[in-house]
């Protein structure tokens, strides 16, 4: 036995994700496997965090439970933190002061929640103060939940697609909350002034407050949470405060082993650093300019690294992925992809508002293929719009074609007969509601359709129901 | 038996046997007026419950073939000149015993090939197995099953242990209160069933279609997901995740009759809506209703096609659905369930007795000592005698003429030169044998490159049984003699295997002789037939298997007690999304996959040739998107060319809103210069082994009108 040996950093979403590809590929039996993860659970799914909040457990959302490292063949230092790595004779030094060799090292360590640097943030220890909390693992949200009680009032600072989802959480275990955004949109990396507002009307109409536009300063209080200072003078009461500013890469350590890091660890088209035998992959790797925070990617990085660790495929590469984002807050609706402004002179833009009932839709058009769109509300087109922008298909004549939804779409009319037994077209059936038919059985008596073998008795009844067939006048 | 004496003022004969076509297999009725010189008169017949004496156009016009001028009556043999002339049968099985027995001297036995059909009743499936593995001694027996539901199959011995089509009667549709159809279109596949689906919207039940064409069964849906081909599993995940998120599970049934939920569950936890949505194209809204309908109904049914079993991770998708009722626990009651909507006429009983190369009869597997034992104990061999397993349908062919592949074919009801996916490989292949034999009743595609061709006995000539897609076992009757000249494929096979040296293992008089091996052969085993009578089914209006004894009633509902594995419990499965084996790309952009039109059945040897199937369909027609056309710049009404890295079809275009406008659709019932399988590629599901037929990356072009065709 002269297995390679791998060693994988971090056991969140993009190390199980690579557990998975590499299984796919015979890759766990081709190498061994030491994976390394600080939290003391098997990997599980961040983005259902929420579930633990409404009282769920962390088996709930675990997607590899411990045994499954130990049924295949995977070592797993849980509760293990890695603090040096030393690349050029490849070897790996852990909290607990222990050595370990590789040969090929992968960094999937994730990212930290970036926390803003307000006053009285933490207590003398360094620790956060009594009521701060950021909300990014299963601690976090454990702490959360502890100080989630009926009546108690929650900052959530953060209006992005993390600080929603937590306030709508707090809201839903009967707290008062009150989202805190230094930018003037909700969700400004995914929506424009527009949707932003659109968003802005649904989220209030959950009984959550919105404060856009506002620096949070300094929290108040002694030993637990009791308010927070705004730039602006503003005071707001609260018994919890939540951080959710959004991410950045977890790569110091990367850095302090002298491996190239920018924003993230920067990796090429196969994932690999500039460090022989070390790759990066998932939210601390920066590929092209870009660090991504969504799963997409993510998987799909995964699946280009597993190609070239083991050989299954050596020209995979990685080429960036379209960002495509959900919002997935019970009572809202949000889809945002790839570009969301014009970027060049003759971009087209589509925008549609409906005021009253809250639907805001937009498409930016370039070069006759989709290039963006955003959706509040009804966003039953977006997922035949991420098809579109992924492929680059033509598009419609008419774009607004784009946001027919295809479950209730009407088909056109078409030569074929419907009734294949006694040759009846559909033109045939229409010309007989014309003429007054109104019931299959009627339909049938005038036409013969439907008498044979009955298989289009159900397309007969569905041509009835279209009301746009029946004469106004009846 | 009903064959009269020829007198003229005999009174006309009617008898009771099946339609020709479909796994439906709706009862009929033929009346012959003696020494008319006509086709016998179909009608649908009222009494048997199925269909209930409806029939499809494919049916009304069946007898058509029988007195059809096309029809070989004599034996042809290829002479020195490469030309096919008739011979008489000695000259011809004497031809195929030669080639068999100097392939086995020059290559071994495991150079002879054997292709069967599920065309082929229950007695010709068996018999061709055993002359196979007993008269031949190769391990090559396979059929064009492995093309039809072999995915369906496999995910059913996975997921319950047991493989039947549907678990339950056709009557327990009209009990669902919400019915999901993936990837089939019963409408134009097996229209009669329609009755089933409108007597259970009558009661109030609802429909869900998903299918990236907007068929006649979808237009009658009451919700449809137009969903991206190769994306069915994925749906399934994603369905799995929301019943998981919105409690909807059925944790009583989970714990109480399965096994495995827990590693299902956490491969479904990446399946959130908004990552479904971007690989199925269908909207988080009708994904939650969908999840909703069945899980909240208080009987709810999936059915598959081949939409999502003719793909390279076919078994994992339907396993994937299999997932799903089982986790909300619609299964294994009247109205509930998972099933299979078969193919071909006999597609469930052809897989039951042996012409699949990992197969024994009675569903019992090659490679299991007691089940060869017992096999070899009825055919009074030696175990060790019996080869082991062999290559699947396609990978059979793909070996023909190749160093230690087939040298020798011999095809019996199956046209494999159109059938076949990536279907001009399949042709050199053909070309590149020593020797080919076809059994049929038309010279077709593959018949026309034979060494010999034998004539064949049709359907309303010759006596057996089939078993429909319920698992119910049905007789076929003869109606009339068959021609002169014309033998039935059972009996070429004892010809032949007396030639072989095995005369006494094949010495059967009848088909009923045959059946009465088949029911000990399958005795104990899965799909055990060991209490089903000609009589019986004759009495009962067909018996549905496992039948083990005489006394035993037949088994109409599976899963009601128990499922088939040793702890009787079912089986979740982890199964991922992964791509096709041929992604669009930009140099192909465009998703092919290919389908059926009601007017025809299979590589359309047989309806082709009746006058109004032909008409109503003369030529295949690319159904393509209006916005595809535009980008095309097609004018209609127009020729396209539809080009895919292993060949390059002409047809008609067929402009509809009904597709999807990155995917384009063609039926494959047709040969030559217009067969769409050409276009198709044929990566292998692992398990079934079936091709990917329905995923294919094409470009398609507009063929500027010329002068002429103005």
């Amino acid at each position: 036995m002269n297995r390679k040996h791998l060693a994988i950093i971090g056991n969140g979403m993009a190390a199980g994700r690579l557990l998975d590809d590499l299984a796919r590929r015979g890759g766990l039996t081709g190498f061994h496997i030491s994976v390394f993860g600080e939290e003391p659970h098997g990997c599980y799914n961040r983005i259902l965090l929420n579930r633990l909040l409404a009282g769920g457990t962390v088996d709930d959302i675990t997607l590899k439970p411990i045994e499954w490292y130990r049924d295949n063949g995977v070592t797993l230092h849980i509760g293990c933190r890695v603090t040096q790595v030393t690349t050029h004779s490849r070897r790996i030094r852990t909290a607990d002061d222990r050595e370990h060799e590789y040969d090929k090292l992968i960094f999937a360590t994730g990212s930290v929640p970036r926390i803003p640097p307000l006053d009285g943030l933490h207590t003398a220890d360094g620790r956060f103060k009594s009521g701060v909390v950021a909300y990014r693992n299963v601690v976090d949200a454990e702490r959360m939940r502890e100080w989630a009680q009926p009546g108690r009032s929650a900052i959530v600072i953060g209006g992005g697609l993390l600080g929603l989802e937590a306030a709508k959480g707090l809201a839903d275990r009967g707290l008062s909350v009150t989202i805190v955004h230094q930018a003037d949109i909700l969700m400004n990396r995914q929506l424009d002034r527009f949707g932003g507002e659109y968003l802005r009307r649904a989220v209030a109409g959950l009984g959550i407050t919105v404060r856009t536009g506002v620096v949070p300063q300094a929290i108040l209080g002694e030993h637990a949470v009791e308010g927070l200072r705004c730039a602006d003078g503003t005071l707001l009461p609260a018994d919890l405060l939540v951080c959710a500013c959004g991410i950045h890469p977890r790569s110091d350590l990367a850095r302090d082993s002298n491996i190239p890091v920018n924003k993230g660890i920067l990796v090429d088209d196969s994932l690999a650093t500039a460090v022989e035998h070390v790759y990066a992959v998932g939210e601390c790797a920066e590929h092209r300019g870009q660090v991504y925070g969504l799963v997409q990617p993510i998987y799909e990085q995964c699946a280009v690294l597993a190609d070239v660790l083991t050989g299954t495929n050596v020209q995979a590469r990685y080429t960036g992925t379209r960002l495509y984002t959900r919002l997935k807050v019970a009572g809202i609706a949000v889809a945002s992809m790839g570009d969301i402004e014009a970027q060049q002179a003759d971009d087209e833009v589509v925008q549609i508002m409906e005021e009253n009932r809250g639907n805001y839709r937009k498409l930016i058009i370039r070069n006759g293929r989709l290039v963006g769109a955003v959706l509040v509300g009804d966003t039953a087109a977006s997922a035949g719009l991420i098809r579109r922008l992924e492929r680059g298909d033509p598009l419609p004549t008419n774009s607004l074609d784009l946001f027919a939804t295809p479950e209730r779409g009407v088909a056109m009319v078409s030569n074929d007969p419907i009734c294949k037994c006694h040759n009846v077209t559909e033109q045939c059936i229409r010309n007989a509601m014309m003429a007054g038919c109104r019931s299959l059985q009627e339909v049938s008596e005038q036409t013969g359709a439907g008498t044979g073998c009955g298989s289009c008795r159900g397309q007969l009844a569905a041509l009835l129901l279209k009301p746009n067939l029946i004469p106004a006048s009846s | 038996m009903s064959i009269a004496l020829t007198t003229t003022d005999v009174p006309p004969t009617v008898v009771r046997t099946h339609c020709p076509y479909c796994a439906f297999q709706c009862g009929t009725t033929l009346t012959v007026v003696h020494d008319s010189g006509l086709s016998p008169t179909i009608a649908g017949d009222d009494a048997f419950p199925v269909n209930n004496g409806r029939l499809c156009v494919k049916g009304w016009t069946a007898s058509e073939l029988l007195c059809h001028p096309d029809r070989l009556t004599t034996p042809l043999v290829r002479g020195p000149d490469d030309r096919l002339h008739p011979a008489t049968w000695k000259a011809a099985l004497d031809r195929i015993a030669d080639a068999f027995r100097r392939a086995r001297r020059e290559y071994g036995a495991d150079a002879i090939g054997l292709f069967g059909s599920g065309a082929l009743t229950n007695e010709k499936a068996y018999l061709l197995g055993k002359f196979a593995r007993v008269a031949v001694g190769t391990p090559h027996v396979d059929y064009n099953g492995r093309y039809c539901m072999s995915s369906a199959a496999a995910a059913g011995n996975k997921a319950f242990g047991i493989d039947r089509g549907l678990p339950f009667p056709v009557q327990d549709i009209p009990l669902a209160q919400v019915i999901l159809i993936i990837g089939s279109n019963p409408a134009d596949t097996l229209p009669p069933i329609a009755q089933w689906f409108e007597q259970q919207k009558a009661r109030g039940g609802r429909l869900i279609v998903a299918d990236p064409r907007r068929t006649p069964t979808a237009q009658s849906a009451d919700l449809f997901l137009q969903l991206t081909p190769g994306s069915d599993l994925a749906l399934a995940n994603g369905l799995l995740f929301i019943v998981i998120e919105e409690q909807l599970l059925n944790l009583p049934f989970i714990r109480s009759r399965t096994n495995g939920f827990d590693a299902a569950r956490r491969v479904a936890l990446t399946y959130h809506p908004g990552r479904v949505e971007q690989l199925t194209g269908i909207s988080e809204a009708t994904l939650r209703k969908t999840a909703r309908w069945l899980a909240t109904a208080d009987t709810a049914m999936i059915l598959t096609g081949r939409g999502p079993e003719q793909q390279s991770k076919g078994v994992d998708t339907v396993l994937a659905f299999i997932n799903f009722i089982l986790a909300i626990g619609q299964i294994g009651r009247p109205g509930s369930g998972y099933g299979c909507l078969t193919g071909q006429g006999n597609g469930q009983g052809g897989r039951e007795h042996g012409q699949k190369a990992d197969q024994l009869p009675g569903y019992r597997l090659i490679e299991v000592d007691a089940h060869r034992e017992h096999t070899a104990r009825v055919w009074g061999v030696d175990p060790a005698s019996l080869p082991r397993k062999g290559r699947s349908a396609y990978e059979l062919l793909d070996s023909l003429g190749q160093p230690g592949g087939i040298r020798s074919l011999l095809v019996m009801g199956s046209n494999v030169a159109v059938a076949s996916p990536h279907a001009g490989n399949i042709l050199q292949r053909l070309q590149a044998l020593d020797f080919l034999a076809v059994c049929d009743a038309f010279l077709n595609e593959t018949a026309a490159l034979a060494d010999v061709v034998l004539p064949v006995t049709q359907w309303a000539e010759e006596d057996g049984t089939l078993t429909n897609f319920e698992g119910r076992v049905i007789r076929r009757r003869q109606v009339q003699a068959p021609p002169d000249g014309v033998r039935s494929d059972w009996e070429i096979l004892c010809a032949l295997a007396e030639r072989l040296g095995y005369g006494d293992q094949f010495a059967f008089a009848s088909a009923e002789d045959i059946f009465a091996e088949l029911r000990v052969a399958t005795a104990g085993g899965i799909a055990d037939y060991a209490g089903i009578s000609y009589d019986r089914i004759d009495a009962e209006q067909g018996v549905f298997w496992p039948c083990p004894t005489a006394e035993h009633p037949g088994t109409p509902r599976l899963f009601e007690q128990q499922f088939y594995h040793a702890d009787e419990k079912a089986r979740f499965h982890a199964v991922e999304h992964r791509p096709a084996g041929e992604e669009p790309d930009a140099e192909y952009p465009i998703y092919f996959t290919t389908g059926r039109y009601a007017e025809h059945y299979n590589s359309g040897v047989q309806t082709r040739k009746v006058g109004r199937l032909r008409q109503a369909k003369p030529a295949p027609r690319l159904q393509l998107h209006p916005e595809l056309a535009d980008h095309i710049g097609l004018i209609e009404p127009g020729y396209v060319q539809v080009a895919s890295r292993r060949g390059v079809v002409m047809f008609e275009a067929e402009v509809t809103s009904t597709i999807r406008p990155d995917t384009v659709f063609a039926p494959f019932h047709y040969g030559g210069t217009a067969a769409a399988n050409v276009l198709t590629q044929a990566t292998l599901d692992p398990t079934s082994r079936m091709p990917e037929f329905k995923m294919a990356a094409v470009r398609v072009t507009a063929i500027p009108p010329t002068q002429e065709s103005r």
